[in-house]
């Protein structure tokens, strides 16, 4: 058990902005997380952030938030850990005000994508993987990673290409609520099922969108009625050929683990979950990992529509990466920023009465993962 | 080609570690085996990062190896599947490239 509540949220919303700069996105979060905390004094900033020197050219982003916020000389730091550089940067925020360094810290996620070409951005989002390995030199991608995934995974079950669209049709309805999702188009399972081939068996409904966007959390060992109960997190193997287990990603099972021993519930306790389902495939094993199913069964609850807003276990209630969108590093502060929506009563696919709540946030092909569970108090 | 197996378990990689993972005691040594194989699972990349545009779209397999515990992330030419038998081709640019048995 932590002794850190959120006392504010903000979110830009989250799509193609060519015209906007990383800056701009960012601090329009912070602000709005600020006011909705009530503007405290903050101790300290962590941004997560994954590619803005790679392909944006800036980096400072800590030092630039206290600065044109006008904080003060205060300690900041800008946090990667590739698509899970928000879970971690949230974490980094808990741990220091755990730690009595600090009283109130604002986190942060950005990323600026749209501006590049898709070949560049696949291979920035290539610096995830090792470079001195055998399968990089492959040309193996994500998308790639996710697709043998998946093969196996059909080999094995009796899952296949129309579960990973019930996935991404699922979150794209629960975004056609969300006014801050980048893609608030309907679509059918036809069209997803039809849709180009980008690593077989993922289409384009199956992979996560490059996004420009921004989230910020204000978080403080101030009570508020939001309590941050744990937060956990976990590395894996940075090889797909170092699996012991093609089908279970073990950074995702043991930051899990790690998160309901410190919080003192289980995955029945869990009211609405946000899942980093950066491609179908993979909210299906986290949906296992995490203990909501059983291993080699989360097909059977999505054919079932129990991870829907109106099942017994929601997952991605904001459209998740598939379709609220990814910029990079934003993904795990947004995961928060619709966590506490939820637990405040306020949120878009709201659960009634939903009380706790999960953010699994994973980066690279399984390298890390964080869970943060947060209760209403 | 070479594997890695741990002189205090029975663990075995592609990669050698400081440590071994499984008993965190053991030093790896190094062994060779035949590179023939099975395919476990595999993709066929249509989109492809920018240094791999130009081949795309091509086949990452990743192959459980016959004479080890161990599998090996491989590159293949379109129409692989699950189960098939393969072996070493050549290695390029620090990849393994994997063709039909």
């Amino acid at each position: 058990m932590t002794d850190v509540y959120v006392h504010g949220i903000g979110m830009t919303q989250f799509g193609t902005f060519v015209d906007r700069t990383m800056k701009d996105l960012l601090l329009d979060a912070c602000v709005q997380a600020l006011e909705d905390a009530g503007n405290p004094r903050v101790d300290a900033v962590f941004i997560g952030n994954f590619m803005g020197g790679a392909i944006y050219n800036q980096e400072i982003l800590g030092a630039i938030v206290a600065n044109e916020l006008g904080l003060g000389f205060i300690p900041t730091a800008k946090v990667e850990g590739a698509c899970a550089s928000g879970g971690i940067a949230v974490r980094q925020g808990v741990l220091g005000i755990l730690s009595g360094e600090y009283d109130t810290v604002l986190v942060a996620g950005v990323e600026k994508m749209k501006h590049a070409s898709t070949a560049d951005v696949t291979q920035a989002i290539n610096a995830a993987m090792d470079n001195d390995s055998n399968e990089k030199h492959a040309g193996l991608t994500f998308p790639g990673f996710f697709g043998v995934l998946a093969n196996r995974y059909f080999y094995e079950t009796g899952a296949s290409k129309k579960h990973l669209a019930m996935v991404a049709l699922k979150n794209r309805e629960h975004a056609l609520n969300n006014p801050l999702a980048q893609f608030q188009k309907a679509t059918t399972l036809d069209e997803i099922m039809g849709a180009r081939i980008i690593t077989n068996p993922l289409g384009l409904f199956d992979c996560s969108p490059m996004t420009d966007g921004a989230a910020a959390v204000v978080i403080s060992r101030e009570k508020s009625s939001v309590h941050i109960r744990s937060s956990a997190q976990a590395s894996g193997p940075t090889q797909m050929q170092d699996a012991d287990d093609l089908l279970s990603i073990p950074a995702i099972g043991e930051s899990g683990r790690m998160a309901y021993e410190k919080a003192g519930v289980g995955p029945g306790d869990i009211d609405v979950v946000e899942i980093h389902d950066c491609f179908s495939m993979t909210e299906l094993l986290a949906i296992e990992e995490l203990g909501f199913f059983n291993k080699r069964e989360g097909w059977k609850a999505i054919e079932e529509g129990r991870t829907k807003a109106t099942g017994d276990k929601p997952v991605n209630t904001s459209g998740g990466l598939l379709s609220r969108g990814h910029p990079i590093g934003a993904t795990g502060v947004a995961q928060i920023y619709q966590l506490v929506r939820q637990l405040r009563g306020t949120a878009v696919n709201q659960v009634d009465g939903a009380r706790l709540a999960l953010a699994q946030n994973l980066g690279g092909t399984g390298s890390y993962s964080t869970v943060h569970i947060l209760e209403r108090v | 080609m070479n594997v890695f197996t741990c002189n205090g378990c029975d663990y075995q990689s592609m990669t050698a570690k400081y440590v071994c993972p499984k008993c965190r005691q053991g030093k790896f040594e190094t062994r060779e085996v035949s590179s023939k194989g099975t395919v476990y699972s595999f993709t066929d990349i249509h989109i492809a990062p920018a240094e791999f545009a130009g081949i795309a779209p091509y086949t990452v397999a990743l192959v459980q190896l016959d004479e080890a515990n161990v599998k090996v992330t491989t590159r293949m030419a379109l129409g692989v599947q699950i189960g098939d038998c393969v072996e070493l081709d050549r290695i390029e640019d620090g990849a393994f490239l994997y063709k039909g048995v």
